[in-house]
């Protein structure tokens, strides 16, 4: 546990003291831009996830395979999470010993781990397979769990700050 | 204009404006309320806009897509709107004093006559269009025009921030 801790906080020095740790922190506008890019990539990629679970919940687009839903959207959601994590990644280097120690940014950092791995896991599994395969009450337990993980990243993101 | 300032300085010393402004919880919960609901209305209004350039959803009528979509975008706008106005409230003055708050006001009401323009022009034939392989050049310039507009809306809302004076 320690050895970890001490590795995640070198990484956090490394990405500090890095030459986009710098000239993200030393620009003006650099931060508030990528930000913006950020914020983009969020929109997208909520839309992309919100379609699929509300379609498991059966909110939406009843009469279309869950499945075929998820092909249409799954490009638009893995660009979105890429562009997410490499703007999310140099907005972190401009301050990243500072995140190491935020509460809200670690909480964040669990549940997007958790996200990542049970959208790709369990949530794509239970989508694209035959809808009888699996009962309506389990396609409802993934798609709320698949919300909640989600909401808990954007909440400890928006939290960062205030904390 | 001087009646419309001295109606923002009356908001910014009601009790309400000031609970917004000092309270702990008031203004992150409402920030953070209006931050991630894009998720739900931007969300949906750029998967619309992408099906109106033809990109995704192809095989699914454009006029199921818009039906479908409707109730999200709806009340999505709703609520960015209802949170919106509580924001300002909290600080009506200075919000009105960044040139970002008035550009972004600017954008929406183009952004609101974009979807006007569609309503009642392509968008009202779209039984005809439903389920070609390319979406007609009204469509598309609908949803590059709400796609540029939108994108621009939320790098002024985040640029007001940075612009207001600090707490």
């Amino acid at each position: 546990m320690h050895a970890i801790a001490s590795g995640l906080y070198s990484f956090c020095h490394w990405a500090l003291e890095s030459s986009f740790g710098h000239g993200v922190r030393d620009s003006v506008w650099l931060f508030p831009a990528i930000e913006i890019c950020h914020l983009i990539g969020l929109a997208v990629l909520g839309g992309a996830i919100l379609l699929i679970d509300f379609r498991l919940l059966g909110m939406r687009f009843q009469n279309e395979p869950v499945a075929n839903l998820w092909r249409d959207v799954q490009p638009l959601m893995i660009g979105s999470i890429v562009v997410m994590l490499v703007s999310g990644f140099f907005l972190f280097s401009s301050e990243a010993v500072k995140m190491y120690g935020n509460a809200a940014f670690r909480l964040k950092m669990v549940s997007l781990l958790l996200a990542i791995i049970f959208t790709f896991t369990i949530h794509r599994q239970v989508t694209l397979a035959d809808e009888t395969r699996y009962s309506p009450f389990w396609r409802k337990t993934a798609a709320v769990v698949s919300i909640l993980l989600w909401a808990c990243v954007g909440i400890g993101g928006r939290a960062i700050g205030y904390v | 204009m001087h009646f419309f300032n001295s109606f923002l300085q009356w908001l910014h010393d009601t009790s309400f404006s000031e609970y917004i402004r000092d309270s702990t919880y008031g203004e992150p919960v409402i920030e953070s309320v209006h931050v991630l609901t894009l998720t739900l209305f931007l969300g949906f209004a750029v998967l619309l806009d992408l099906r109106l350039l033809g990109l995704v959803m192809r095989r699914k009528r454009a006029s199921e897509v818009l039906a479908q979509f409707n109730p999200y975008l709806a009340g999505g706008f709703t609520i960015m709107v209802i949170s919106g106005v509580l924001l300002f409230c909290g600080d009506p003055v200075n919000f009105y004093s960044t040139i970002f708050f008035k550009v972004k006001m600017i954008m929406l009401v183009l952004a609101g006559v974009n979807v006007l323009i569609f309503n009642t022009t392509i968008g009202r034939k779209v039984s005809e269009w439903d389920l070609s392989p390319t979406t007609p050049r009204g469509a598309k310039i609908a949803g590059i025009v709400s796609l540029v507009l939108w994108a621009a809306i939320v790098a002024a809302g985040r640029a007001i921030a940075y612009a207001l004076p600090p707490p």
